[in-house]
């Protein structure tokens, strides 16, 4: 069946089943990126298109800085040739993960939750909840999310619908595990559909005390924070695209 | 005789959020967690609807519904994918191995119903009154 069919019958499906389309400058994006011969001038083009790849692009480009006043690298053509054009599929697997877990707190949880520069907020200390999924495949990398115990605690009440005094470890652990994978999903769709196939792990879930974070030897990392009315997620991405 | 649902998915979080949404409803929510596992108990309870998960553990959704729609005393069971993949290889797939639905993770519990109830018919408990 030809490319044109496949595509014609998704989009039908699609609007069947009720599935969203991921925004069309993440799904071009995560395309020119899997190709590796793509052309950087188009990359560019596209990430400036949108202000949210953008502002995400130049906050990987100056890890150090708190805030674009203390940006020394301000284009994204610079950012991409500082970090290489794989950081760009890092934004580009950042977005559905972001809009999954906004979705999944909006629809399951019922909690306003927002997507906010890591800089702005204080991080976690301490013993905290890490959940960590791995991909592997045409792409490989690992997806990490850490939030505060109490937080755990919140998200399992409300997504269960359970009072907290009612809840044991092993349901606080599995509403994060479950967080986890709806976000890294969508995520996954988005590579596959992009011609990047790969599997995922199952999740690992527990309380630590270890805030490193490895990396893929030759990926990147990226870090998104959240913020709630009541607590603060953080995620981190790293892959490697050239795995395959 | 209540209406069975077979809840398969490997994350307990869900199966205890579709077992809550079809609470007022006359339904018994039955659960297995992997494919294998739900396999064994389409062909054990003969349930009159199937949600399930695409990853999991020992067996996923996919290869599940295809061994449902081979064999002969299953295959007419409605099938509603709840999954968080909804990539086009994924969603082809599946449909062409013939699903009723399918249903995207994050969800609303009204959503499932409103799914569930285009395959069984779903009759609300009575609410007991105080005496």
């Amino acid at each position: 069946m030809s490319a044109a069919t496949d595509n014609k019958q998704y989009d039908e499906l699609a609007k069947r089943y009720g599935i969203a389309a991921i925004p069309e400058s993440v799904a071009r994006l995560t395309q020119m990126v899997s190709s590796q011969d793509a052309d950087v001038d188009d990359i560019v083009r596209v990430i400036e298109k949108d202000p949210a790849l953008t502002a995400r692009l130049l906050r990987v480009a100056n890890p150090g800085a708190d805030g674009p006043e203390e940006y020394t690298v301000d284009s994204v053509d610079q950012a991409l040739m500082r970090n290489g054009i794989g950081c760009a599929l890092l934004l580009a697997m950042g977005t559905p993960l972001s809009s999954a877990l906004v979705k999944t707190f909006q629809t399951m949880l019922s909690l306003k939750i927002e997507s906010v520069d890591p800089h702005q907020l204080i991080g976690l200390a301490g013993p905290h909840m890490l959940g960590s999924i791995g991909f592997a495949g045409k792409v490989a990398g690992h997806v990490y999310l850490r939030m505060s115990l109490n937080a755990a605690k919140v998200v399992a009440t409300r997504i269960l619908g359970i009072p907290g005094a009612e809840l044991g470890p092993d349901e606080i652990r599995d509403a994060t595990g479950e967080l986890l994978n709806i976000m890294t999903g969508n995520f996954k769709s988005n590579l596959c559909d992009a011609g990047l196939a790969c599997k995922l792990e199952p999740p690992r879930v527990g309380v630590t005390e270890d805030y490193s974070t490895p990396v893929e030897p030759g990926g990147g990392l990226e870090y998104i924070a959240f913020r709630t009315s009541e607590f603060n997620i953080f995620v981190e991405v790293t892959a490697n695209p050239w795995n395959g | 005789m209540a209406i069975k649902i077979l809840s398969v998915d490997d994350s307990r979080t869900i199966r205890l959020i579709v077992g809550k949404a079809f609470k007022p409803y006359e339904v018994a929510v039955i659960e297995a967690a992997n494919g294998e596992e739900g396999l064994a108990t389409a062909a054990r309870e003969k349930p009159d609807l199937i949600i399930l998960d695409v990853t999991m553990p020992v067996m996923d959704g996919v290869t599940m519904l295809t061994k449902l729609k081979e064999d002969e005393a299953l295959k007419a069971i409605p099938v509603i994918m709840l999954t968080a993949e909804s990539g086009r290889e994924n969603v082809l797939q599946i449909a062409k191995l013939g699903v009723r639905d399918y249903l995207v993770k994050p969800f609303k519990e009204d959503q499932l119903l409103e799914k569930a109830g285009r395959c069984i018919t779903l009759v609300k408990r009575p609410v007991l009154q105080p005496a």
